[in-house]
Formats: structure tokens, C-alpha cells, sequence
């Protein structure tokens, strides 16, 4: 556990910068297409608990991952706060903290497995053949594992599923 | 030339000082300095016995120059040269320094050491007023005459305080007729009166009288010693304060002033009809008009974009009284004026840019000016509240707040009065209309003036409703012509739809869009915002560093019309203060430029924080800087950034720092290192006092030489201090953004960075100098850094400059 303020800690990272300039005015919630379906999704509240420094309500709650990166609040923020970035920081620190949804797990492995997030289907293959496009090819999986290996990502996804079994 | 004799008089403080210092041994060394001819001791020397020893020594011809040792030297040095002036000296013959302060007290710890910098703190002192030249005192006439720009609710007060007392006045404004933005407003807060009404002169005994009135009754035209000149701006300035040649060009109006008597005629007969932008384009006007019947001049106006002219001239025809000229030329006028005011206000920013609330593409997107013209009786639709787009009324109104400002992607600031705005107009809608519905989506309600708390509170009493949370979105329901406001309540955290058939953004206040180009002709500085900025905003926010211009009223920021009336006063009584006594006396403690070495490089003219340089062609076509001795003020930063050294202060010439460099680090006395304190005269060697005020304490090595301002700094000052022996060098100076001569502190800033790149090549640890920003009362920062140099320079290796 880290002893430094969770904002600042936010701040610090890539993508955390602007997290300090919200006022509140909520233009980002209002904008929201998931809130205005939703009242599990609200960009604003998820702001204010982190400036709060509500570490455990923001990174073990299930709103960070609701976003739909549609970058709507984004552009609207009047104080220039980079919202969605700001929701893949935080949960980027969640992951590390072995808090990964099952979907976004999913994903991961079949990325590891395959080199893509969803993996070739039956069903997709028969489409392409049907519209005239060629084949998928097969990635080249060592590659995708050596670019992995280097930024850390096998580890960090071994060790967020170690942490949660 | 008078043999030059120095008297040097030493103040024991009533004795506190010669418990430190020993004053036997600084009066023979003293004495033994060549050019020093009289010594002498007292209690004090800055006001009765003492300072009576020092005018006999004057009128005696022992001495023609002075040296004083007295503590508060910032007070008492006024008393000594007023004293010294009296009996017959350039009162610029004087150096006090401060014994006290800056010796005895912060090393009475180590009394032989605090002795020995006092002898090179008086040596120093002995070598700048024997290198000291006299400084003349010169005289300018000023015109008693002052051209106020701008006419609305700032520029016509304080145009009306110098009319009435007694200064010729120009009163230039750039609409067609007087009134500004305010005199759009409707109503104000927190008067609740027209926004027409102004304060009548009271040197008029007739219909105005004393009482507040109307503008075009107010009487202000009737006062013979202003003149207005509408349609007009300034093009070119030329001269100094006192003095200046304004040249001003004023649009024809096609109609003499004189003669018309608003009968309204010719605009029923124009057959051209274009959008009044006046009220907010809600209604169409003629190509001749008058804005609304309550305005000065009386008298139409033609707008030259919109009339055919001789295609069609029907106006002429119907004129009863024959005013209309359709041959009128534009017209250049040249004013000769001592002083100008500033007073151009702001305008409302245009919120088309903010795309999701539709101002250009919903015609009942209207903003706070445009429902101002709505509510007024004499405005497009005679004060109906009414839905632009189909002339129905309108049942639900909500007010949008903070549009374009509190927004870094616009204007950052707050725009200060758009709360109240809104306020104001929701009670207006309350109280004349209590059926409609009136919502106001804020981020923050800011009533911070007197009695405009009250106003938060009647609304709420009337029924506004107000949602917390800064609409997202304005959409359009072609089907039923509404408007749905798209916004999150925050304390209910639910999203809203409200339904609305007039929507009022609240916009932003920006400064208007000529502000730049005026700026520029008056050589006045912009603020980031863009507003015209002020010489400082606690203690003098209507002068500029300009003396003789001077700013008022929304020119500077976003005001309502209490403040700017307030602000208005403040500026006409700045401007009599420097007329009313028809000259401008200076000492001329100025720069002077060595011609033989200066030319074709901008970097003085351009540095200036005055506008003092110019560049003028000498005979074989070289450019060389020529600095107006009227508008110098004497802080050398032109001094630090030219390359040649072709440029130096009268009184502060590059011999005498030199020289106080090489005294100040010629005695030692100490077993640790010597480190010298270069300071500017403002915050950085007032901060030194208070060290010595506050008896904290600091190593005796540490010496201090005072310049007028960090900015007169140069490399070679720096490198000379290390060759003269320093071991480390502290540059002090004021704030980076609160130098009193704007850029001095971040000049020095980066003659330090520079010197401590020269430093590193030499082979001298650059942290041997460093730069330091204080205030007044940041003596214990001053105390501490000059210890924690002492200690730096202690542990490194000896050096010695070349």
C-alpha cells in the first residue's frame, strides 16, 4: 500500500495529470451516455471519491469499469480534465491490485493465447468468406509474447490472477 | 573642479551600536581612507543636533560629499537630503547605509568581525559618493488636459470629476452614442435603478442639479470644458506624461448633431432595414437610427454599411431642420492632452464556440445582454418576455451559468458579475411574470458583494429553482420547439431533462476586441486574460507603469457598476494629482547612453518596462538608443540587458558598482569565506532589514550591495564579485511576478542562469550563485540562505577568477 495521497498517486501517472482541476460541474456526467441509461456510472462521483482519497470505493468498485470511452466528457470538461484517461488510469491501478472483472480477464487471455481479444470463430470466418474477404491470418504469437515478456504485461496479468486466486 | 571631500557621520544609535561595534577602530580607519576629511560620532544623525553637525560641515566647506551611517536609512536618508538640499548640496551627494540592520545587529554574536564589515561597508560607501556626479533636477510643462477613452458608466465619471474640477476633458467613444455596455443592462444590482443613470455634474444649478439622473439628461454634454466626440477611436499617440499629441479618428455620423431634433422622420421614410444589434438583433432598425430615444447625442445616426447614400437619400428630403450631409468625411483630430484614461470595459464573449448549447443554430439560445434588451420597455419586443424564434410566450426559462468562463478552454477566470445577472433577471422574471417557470443550473452561486447575498435569497423566496450541475447539452425538439437542457443534478445525482422555451446563457465578460491594438498604441501591458493591466493591483490599480495613463472600469477586468463607478473616481483623481500643478518636477536620476559604443540592437528600447528608449538615426544612418528623461525611472534593467555596456544609470554609474564590489570584498575579518548579497532597493534589501529588524543572525562575510533593481544586473557584475574575491554570490531581488519594475527579477533570473553556465566553464561550481525572490517579510529566508551559502562556500576548495 502506497503512503502517498491516492490522488497524487494519481496525478503522478500518465494519463492522471488533470485529476487536481475538477470543480464539480458535473458537465461530464450530464454527458454521459452510460449515466443517462445508468445510475451505476457517474464520471463525476468517480472524481470526487478519488480527490477524496477513496482509494477502496474507486479501485474495488465496479463504476471504473462501465465506461464506454465514448471521450464525450472528455471533450466537454470545461477545465480540460481528461476524464476517460483518467478512468484507464485508474483502472490500470486496480488491475495491479489484482482487481480485474471477469471480461476484461477474458480478454487478456485471449490475448496471450492468441495475440487478439476476441479469438477466430467459425462464424466469423464463414461472414469473410461470404463478403470475399480473404482468411484471417494467425498472429505470430512468440512475437506478441515478446513484446508482452517486455512491458511487464505477463507479469502484471500472472500476478493480478495469482493475487485473486 | 571642487576637490571632492567626504564627511562621514557615524550614528551610534544612543549608544546600542558601539556596544557591537568598536567605533575607535572604524573612526581611524575611516580616517585613514584617502578623500575623507571629517569624521564625527552622535546618537543620531538624521534629525536635530546631529544632523545640524552635518549642515555646519556643509556650510563650513568641509565637506561636499556625505556619508551616513543611521539605521532606518529608507526614512531617515529623505530627512538628510531635504536637510542637505536646504544648505546648499545636491542632495544626491548623500549615502546613508545602515549600520544597525545590516551589521551590528545580525553579527552581535562576533563584535570584531561585525566591526570589520562595517569598514567595508563605509568604504564601499566612501567610493560610490566620490565617483557621484550631480543629478539635475528638471521641470516639464503639463498640459492641464485629460483624454478619457471610452463612454460608458467609468469613462463618463471620471470624464465628469476632471471636468468639474477644472481639467479640459475629451470624452472619445467608439458606438455612435454614449452609454457602453452598462447602458444596455436595463437595470443594475444591487441599486435595482436604470442602467442609464448616471451621477449629474454638480457644478450644473439647473434641471440636473445634484441629483443622479438619466444619461442624455444628466447635463454632462452642458459642462464647457468637455468635450465628447462619438463614432471616434485614437490611432497614434506621440509625446511624454503631460504632454501628449493625440491624433483621433472620428467616423462621419451623416447627421449634424446640432441640428437634429429626433423627430424620427428619416428613419420612418429609409426604406433599408437591417438586424439592430443594439437589441441583441431581436429586432430590425433602419440604416438611419437612433439606438433608443434615452441617449446622448440626441441626434440619428447613418450606418455606413447598410445606406445606399445619393441611390437613395430619401432621409434628406424629410429632414425638417436639414441635418442630414450624406458627404461627410471621417475626420482627424489632434488633442494635445497631459494624461489618458483607459476606460473601455468589456464585452460579452460570443458563446456560438461552445457547440453542444447551440447559441447560433436555436434562436431562443439567447444571452444575458440579449434578455436585458428583451425586459426593457424601450427594447425589441417593449419588455415581453417572448420566444425568439416564434414571438409565443414563454413558460419555462433556464438560466445557464459560467458559459466560456470558469473554462480553460476559453476564459479561465471568473467573469465575477454573471451571477448576479442571472439573479437579477430571475427576479425580475418573478416579480413582473410569476407564472413563469425559472430554473438556474450553476456550478458555484458567487454573491460575494455587499447586499448581494440578498438577492441569492429573494429568488429563492420568489420560487427560482436551482439545479446544481453545468448543463451538458441544449437540444432542439423541432416537433414542439422546445429546448431540453440536458444536465446532472448533483445532489440528487439523477440526470435531468428540463424543458424550456427560452434558454439565457450566461456568458462570459472578455475584453473587447480592439483592446490589443489600443494597448499597443499606448504601449500598456495585457494580462493574460486580456485585459489592460494595472502597475499593482493592491496599492495603485488604476496607474500603469506609465505615469500619466491610467486605467478604470471594466478595461482592467469584468466589474459591476458600483466598483467601476468607484474605480472611475479613482483613475480622474490619479490623473489630477499628476497635472494640477501644470509641470512635472524629476530628478533626473536617469540612464544615459554612451553613443561611441551603442548601436543597431533593439534589446534596451524593447526591455524597457517604461517605453523610456527609443532609437533615433545619428548622422551616418546607426540607430543609437535615446532614453526620455521624463519617462525613465531609473531602475537599470536596460543597464543588465544591453550587450556593450553602452548604457548606465546617472546615479548608479558601472564604476561605482564595481567599486562597491571590490570595497565590500577587500576586508574580511573573518575566518569564513566571503559571500556577497547583490540587491535591488525594493523587496530584496528590505528583507535584508528585517533580517537585521528581527535580530536574526547570519555570518559577517555575507555583504550586501544595493542596486535599484535586480534587473540591472550584468554577467560581469557577477564574474567581478568572484574575481574581487567571493566565494559565493547571492543575487536578491522581489518576486518573480512582483518586481516593481516588472521584468528586473526575471532579467536577473536569467543573467544568473547565464553566469552560472560561464561559471561552470571556468571550472567554478555553479552553486557557488544563486538567486533568490523574497519579500519584506521573508528576512528569515534571507538569514537562513545567507547561511547555508556560507556553508556551501566553506566546504568547497578556495578560488580566485582570473
Amino acid at each position: 500500500m502506497s503512503t502517498i495521497r491516492f490522488m497524487e498517486e494519481i496525478r503522478r501517472r500518465h494519463g492522471g495529470e488533470t485529476i487536481a482541476l475538477c470543480y464539480q460541474c458535473g458537465t461530464c456526467t450530464g454527458s454521459c451516455p452510460v449515466s443517462k441509461t445508468s445510475d451505476r456510472y457517474n464520471p463525476r462521483e468517480i472524481i470526487r471519491l478519488a480527490l477524496l482519497d477513496n482509494r477502496q470505493e474507486v479501485l474495488y468498485g465496479d463504476a471504473i469499469w462501465l465506461c464506454a470511452s465514448c471521450y464525450n466528457c472528455q471533450e466537454r470538461c470545461p477545465q480540460g480534465v481528461e476524464i476517460a484517461e483518467i478512468i484507464f488510469t485508474l483502472r490500470n491501478l486496480a488491475i495491479r491490485e489484482g482487481k480485474i472483472p471477469k471480461l476484461y480477464e477474458e480478454f487478456a487471455n485471449n490475448l496471450v493465447a492468441s495475440g487478439r481479444l476476441a479469438p477466430i470463430s467459425k462464424f466469423l470466418e464463414k461472414k469473410r468468406a461470404e463478403y470475399g474477404l480473404p482468411p484471417m491470418k494467425p498472429v505470430d504469437i512468440e512475437a506478441v509474447n515478446k513484446i508482452f515478456s517486455a512491458t511487464g504485461f505477463l507479469e502484471l496479468f500472472s500476478r493480478s490472477k495469482g493475487e485473486k486466486s | 573642479m571642487e576637490e571632492i571631500k567626504v564627511g562621514v557621520f557615524l550614528s551610534d544609535c544612543g549608544g546600542q551600536l558601539s556596544k557591537i561595534l568598536d567605533f575607535n577602530a572604524i573612526t581611524s580607519f575611516v580616517k585613514s581612507i584617502p578623500g575623507v576629511t571629517f569624521v564625527a560620532q552622535a546618537n543620531e544623525f538624521w534629525r536635530g543636533d546631529g544632523l545640524k553637525i552635518i549642515l555646519e560641515a556643509i556650510e563650513s566647506r568641509q565637506v561636499n560629499r556625505i556619508v551616513v551611517a543611521e539605521s532606518i536609512p529608507k526614512v531617515s536618508e529623505v530627512a538628510i537630503a531635504k536637510a542637505v538640499e536646504e544648505a546648499g548640496l545636491n542632495p544626491h551627494f548623500v549615502e546613508v547605509i545602515d549600520l544597525k540592520d545590516h551589521c551590528a545587529w545580525p553579527h552581535r554574536d562576533s563584535p570584531l568581525e561585525a566591526t570589520e564589515k562595517a569598514k567595508a561597508m563605509l568604504l564601499a560607501a566612501i567610493e560610490k559618493v566620490k565617483l557621484m556626479e550631480p543629478i539635475e533636477r528638471a521641470e516639464y510643462p503639463a498640459v492641464k488636459s485629460v483624454l478619457v477613452i471610452g463612454g460608458g458608466i467609468a469613462g463618463m465619471q471620471a470624464a465628469e470629476d476632471l471636468a468639474e474640477m477644472g481639467f479640459q476633458v475629451y470624452l472619445i467613444e467608439k458606438e455612435p452614442f454614449l452609454g457602453g455596455l452598462a447602458a444596455r443592462a436595463n437595470r443594475f444590482f444591487p441599486t435595482d435603478d436604470c442602467a442609464i443613470c448616471i451621477q449629474s455634474p454638480s457644478s450644473l444649478k439647473t434641471v440636473a442639479n445634484t441629483s443622479r439622473k438619466c444619461v442624455y439628461r444628466s447635463g454632462i454634454s452642458e459642462l464647457p470644458n468637455l468635450k465628447i466626440y462619438t463614432s471616434s477611436k485614437v490611432v497614434k499617440v506621440e509625446g511624454a506624461p503631460g504632454n501628449y499629441r493625440v491624433a483621433i479618428e472620428q467616423r462621419p455620423r451623416y447627421v449634424e448633431i446640432e441640428k437634429c431634433i429626433a423627430c424620427n422622420l428619416c428613419s420612418n421614410t429609409c426604406p433599408v432595414e437591417v438586424p439592430d444589434e443594439y437589441n441583441a438583433k431581436l429586432k430590425t432598425r433602419k440604416a438611419i437610427y437612433i439606438t433608443t430615444p434615452l441617449v446622448y447625442p440626441p441626434a440619428y445616426v447613418i450606418d455606413e454599411k447598410a445606406c445606399k447614400f445619393h441611390e437613395c437619400a430619401k432621409c434628406v428630403e424629410v429632414c425638417p431642420t436639414k441635418a442630414i450631409e450624406l458627404d461627410q468625411k471621417p475626420k482627424q483630430v489632434i488633442l494635445n492632452v497631459g494624461s489618458i484614461i483607459v476606460a473601455t470595459g468589456f464585452k460579452e464573449f460570443d458563446p456560438s464556440v461552445i457547440k453542444e448549447y447551440h447559441y447560433d443554430e436555436y434562436p431562443d439560445v439567447i444571452t444575458n445582454l440579449e434578455f436585458a434588451r428583451m425586459i426593457d420597455s424601450f427594447g425589441p419586443t417593449n419588455g415581453a418576455i417572448i420566444k425568439p424564434s416564434n414571438r409565443e410566450p414563454v413558460k419555462h426559462i433556464v438560466f445557464v451559468q459560467c458559459v466560456g468562463s470558469r473554462d480553460r478552454r476559453w476564459n479561465p477566470y471568473c467573469s465575477s458579475i454573471c451571477c448576479m445577472i442571472s439573479l437579477k433577471h430571475a427576479i425580475f422574471v418573478k416579480e413582473t411574470n410569476p407564472e413563469i417557470d425559472v430554473t438556474i443550473c450553476y456550478i458555484d452561486i458567487r454573491t460575494t458583494g455587499r447586499e448581494h447575498e440578498y438577492y441569492y435569497e429573494r429568488a429563492r423566496e420568489l420560487g427560482v429553482k436551482f439545479v446544481k450541475g453545468r448543463p451538458a447539452e441544449i437540444i432542439h425538439d423541432p416537433a414542439t420547439n422546445k429546448l431540453i437542457v440536458e444536465v446532472e443534478d448533483e445532489i440528487l445525482k439523477k440526470f435531468l431533462e428540463l424543458e424550456a422555451d427560452l434558454v439565457v446563457l450566461a456568458t462570459a465578460m472578455v475584453p473587447p476586441e480592439d483592446a490589443k491594438e489600443l494597448a499597443n498604441i499606448l504601449g500598456l501591458e495585457i494580462d493574460s486574460d486580456g485585459f489592460f493591466k494595472e502597475y499593482n493591483a493592491k496599492l495603485r490599480p488604476t496607474e500603469t507603469m506609465h505615469r500619466g495613463i491610467y486605467i478604470c472600469g471594466g478595461a482592467t477586468f469584468p466589474k459591476d457598476a458600483p466598483t467601476a463607478s468607484l474605480h472611475a473616481h479613482s483613475a480622474a483623481i490619479k490623473a489630477a494629482k499628476f497635472l494640477m500643478n501644470g509641470k512635472i518636477v524629476k530628478d533626473l536620476k536617469v540612464a544615459v547612453v554612451n553613443e561611441d559604443y551603442c548601436g543597431d540592437c533593439e534589446f534596451c528600447p524593447v526591455t524597457c518596462p517604461y517605453n523610456a528608449i527609443s532609437l533615433v538615426p545619428k548622422d551616418n544612418g546607426r540607430l543609437v538608443a535615446k532614453v526620455s528623461d521624463l519617462l525613465c525611472e531609473g531602475c537599470g534593467v536596460c543597464v543588465g540587458t544591453c550587450p556593450v555596456g553602452a548604457i548606465e544609470l546617472k546615479h548608479l554609474k558601472n564604476n561605482q558598482i564595481l567599486a562597491q564590489i571590490r570595497a565590500l570584498l577587500s576586508i574580511n575579518g573573518s575566518s569564513k569565506p566571503l559571500v556577497l548579497a547583490i540587491c535591488c532597493s525594493e523587496c530584496g534589501h528590505a528583507a535584508v532589514d528585517s533580517s537585521g529588524m528581527a535580530m536574526m543572525s547570519y555570518p559577517a562575510n555575507v555583504r550586501v550591495l544595493r542596486v535599484p533593481c535586480a534587473g540591472i544586473i550584468q554577467v560581469q557584475h557577477i564574474l567581478e564579485a568572484f574575481r574581487a574575491g567571493a566565494q559565493g554570490v547571492m543575487i536578491v531581488g522581489c518576486k518573480p511576478d512582483g518586481c516593481h519594475h516588472g521584468v528586473g527579477a526575471q532579467k536577473a533570473q536569467r543573467k544568473v542562469e547565464l553566469a552560472k553556465r560561464l561559471l561552470s566553464e571556468y571550472g567554478v561550481e555553479p552553486e557557488r550563485l544563486e538567486m533568490l525572490n523574497l519579500l519584506f517579510i521573508e528576512g528569515d529566508k534571507f538569514a537562513e540562505a545567507a547561511k547555508k551559502m556560507t556553508e556551501l562556500v566553506e566546504s568547497l576548495e578556495f578560488i580566485k577568477l582570473p
